[in-house]
């Protein structure tokens, strides 16, 4: 039987670098170079990840495809797999499949201010929006990044949070939920960062991820502040096996986040029963 | 195409000679329960059961079926894709069933093809027998589906006494009659009129169940209290995903038994699980049974309907036979149907 859509192709990680105590950012090329041609996403799709005798899990790419020839993926260590991937060292392999899901609207907001909110680990999706409005700047507005996490320690990405706040008409405002002697920034929850930008919700589209606890406190914020309900753009996560609308496990008001998802506008999450 | 007919004596040499080239899977009986299993012959095979503790559908998607194999230590990272199955009939399957192998169809044989499926389904030939009998569980009706029709089959037999009609559906229904000689001869005519008769008892017996307005009132229904109070007596113990034939959801796992050659699996998984939502990270959209019952009825009655313009559910039965707690969707439907 010929090799379906669940069976990986090969990837070596090329590099590895450590974000906070339990996150790792990867980059991958596949071994096999027409596999790494034939592979184009969308910021916002995912990738399954396997590693054989181990498992698979749906992983978001962090990386923007206006950048070509690998692919990045933020790799938080909570259960079994992702463990067995922190354990890895560059040179290893492991399984891709994908890309899945539908990506993020890049084209829709095309000429719109773009505000970006992201927590924690929510950051790794939006980051490749984010450096694909940095490579195709001319094409978007003013460019406004609010991030949190819990504490500074977890803060990911903190050299390119650095960057993009040196870029024309961008704005980064970082917090943490619980400041420390390390930590001379802000402290607050990342809704507590929104009344401190000033913007016309008008001309904005927002782009939000992070804990599915965080999201509906920082869509009612935007919501009160003016903002459109399909300008409002968030990417859920649910658990995933199969990444092509067959499994069933990531069903969500009947739409598969895998096939649908992950991306959709706040106008749409609101008849998923979401929030 | 032409009716034939084969006499009720005839139809052991039939099963033989299908066996012979192809994979024959038909109903027998051990220990008092019916079940849909390969077999070498003719013999054994029953053909008065009413319908089999778990659908057929295992013959087309497994409870659990290999996807390939792999050695952990062979640095091409190369992985074997598992051979694909023979020819094979599947017998006796009854329209509910069939039905069903449609719906599945909707799901595997959709924007990404599920290869796994699709070649047990290409290489399955499906005679089906219609119904002269329903059991106290059955509703197929509600679905638009008839126990004496069987579109997706390729030969429909219906039992007329001392025969079978056997309605030729599809060229691949042909290919196996032509293939079988003189066991098949030319309907006298009367074969249409015989099995309407045939049929009757089956229609009227089961419950007349009426779908009307339940996708339309399901629509809003999502924060409804039947929730709280339908879900109340659910124990979670998965057998009415178990035993359905068009539930499709699946996990994948990888096995090697603490060796370097392994493969990966997927096995059939069930949404009245707690474990079928929860992420790693902690994340568990469907927390509580109220979560859990409602998604498998809004699966079947709503969901299934706006994917894929068909019902989940063809009316078997078999998960309010088997549900230890006598949650039954065809009251659920009636319920639906009070709510204001």
């Amino acid at each position: 039987m010929a090799k379906n859509e669940l069976a990986p192709k090969a990837a070596r990680i090329m590099n590895i670098t450590r974000e906070t105590s339990d996150t790792k950012t990867f980059t991958l090329v596949f071994t096999n170079p027409a596999d790494q041609d034939a592979f184009n996403y969308r910021p916002g799709q995912f990738v399954e990840i396997s590693v054989l005798g181990v498992g698979e899990a749906p992983i978001s790419i962090t990386s923007s495809p206006s950048r070509k020839g690998f692919l990045e993926l933020s790799i938080k260590r909570v259960g079994q797999l992702t463990e067995t991937i922190h354990a890895l060292s560059p040179g290893s392999i492991v399984g891709i499949r994908g890309p899945y899901g539908n990506g993020f609207p890049f084209e829709d907001v095309n000429g719109d201010n773009i505000l970006f909110v992201a927590g924690g680990i929510g950051l790794a999706p939006l980051r490749s929006l984010i450096n694909y409005v940095f490579d195709n700047r001319r094409d978007y507005g003013d460019v406004k990044i609010l991030y949190g996490s819990r504490n500074s320690g977890e803060l990911v990405f903190t050299g390119e949070l650095d960057r993009w706040s040196g870029m024309p008409e961008t704005e980064v405002l970082v917090t943490v939920d619980r400041g420390d002697e390390y930590w001379q920034g802000n402290v607050g929850l990342v809704t507590t960062l929104i009344p401190r930008i000033k913007l016309t919700p008008e001309s904005y589209s927002a782009f939000v991820c992070g804990p599915p606890v965080m999201i509906p406190f920082v869509i009612k914020d935007l919501l009160k502040l003016g903002f459109r309900e399909d300008k409002i753009i968030s990417t859920l996560e649910n658990y995933m096996k199969c990444g092509v609308g067959k499994c069933g496990h990531c069903l969500l008001g009947g739409k598969y986040i895998c096939m649908e998802g992950p991306v959709f506008k706040y106008s749409q999450m609101k008849d998923l029963g979401f929030g | 195409m032409a009716n034939k007919s084969i006499k009720k004596d005839q139809v052991k040499s039939l099963l033989d000679k299908l066996a012979q080239s192809n994979q024959l899977i038909a109903p027998i009986q051990s220990e008092g329960i019916t079940l849909f299993k390969p077999v070498k012959s003719g013999e054994g095979v029953v053909l008065d059961y009413q319908n089999a503790l778990v659908p057929p559908k295992d013959f087309f998607f497994p409870q659990s079926e290999k996807m390939f194999t792999y050695d952990t230590t062979d640095p091409s990272w190369a992985i074997t894709p598992v051979d694909g199955v023979p020819n094979r009939v599947l017998f006796g399957a009854r329209p509910c069933d069939v039905k069903s192998i449609l719906l599945l169809d909707k799901v595997f044989d959709a924007e990404f093809r599920d290869d796994y499926y699709l070649d047990k389904r290409n290489k399955t030939t499906i005679v089906a027998m219609s119904c002269t009998d329903a059991r106290h569980t059955c509703f197929c009706g509600a679905f638009g589906i008839s126990p004496g029709e069987a579109e997706g089959a390729d030969i429909l037999l219906t039992d007329l006494g001392d025969k079978y009609l056997a309605e030729v559906l599809t060229e691949k229904g042909e290919a196996l009659v032509s293939s079988c000689g003189s066991l098949f001869t030319d309907d006298d005519g009367n074969g249409p009129a015989a099995k309407e008769k045939a049929v009757a008892p089956a229609k009227e017996k089961q419950m007349q169940i009426g779908l009307e307005g339940v996708k339309e009132k399901l629509d809003n229904m999502f924060d409804h209290p039947i929730w709280d109070t339908e879900s109340l007596r659910c124990i979670g113990c998965g057998t009415c995903t178990f035993v359905c034939p068009t539930c499709h959801c699946f996990d994948i796992v990888d096995f090697n038994n603490q060796s370097s050659i392994g493969y990966r699996y997927r096995c059939a998984d069930s949404c009245q699980f707690a474990n079928f939502t929860r992420a790693a990270g902690g994340h568990q959209p469907r927390p509580s049974k109220k979560e859990r019952t409602r998604q498998r009825f809004m699966h079947k009655l709503r969901y299934f309907v706006d994917r894929y313009g068909d019902f989940g559910c063809v009316g078997c039965g078999r998960c309010i036979e088997k549900c230890p707690v006598n949650l039954d969707i065809a009251q659920i439907i009636n319920k639906v149907k009070e709510v204001g």
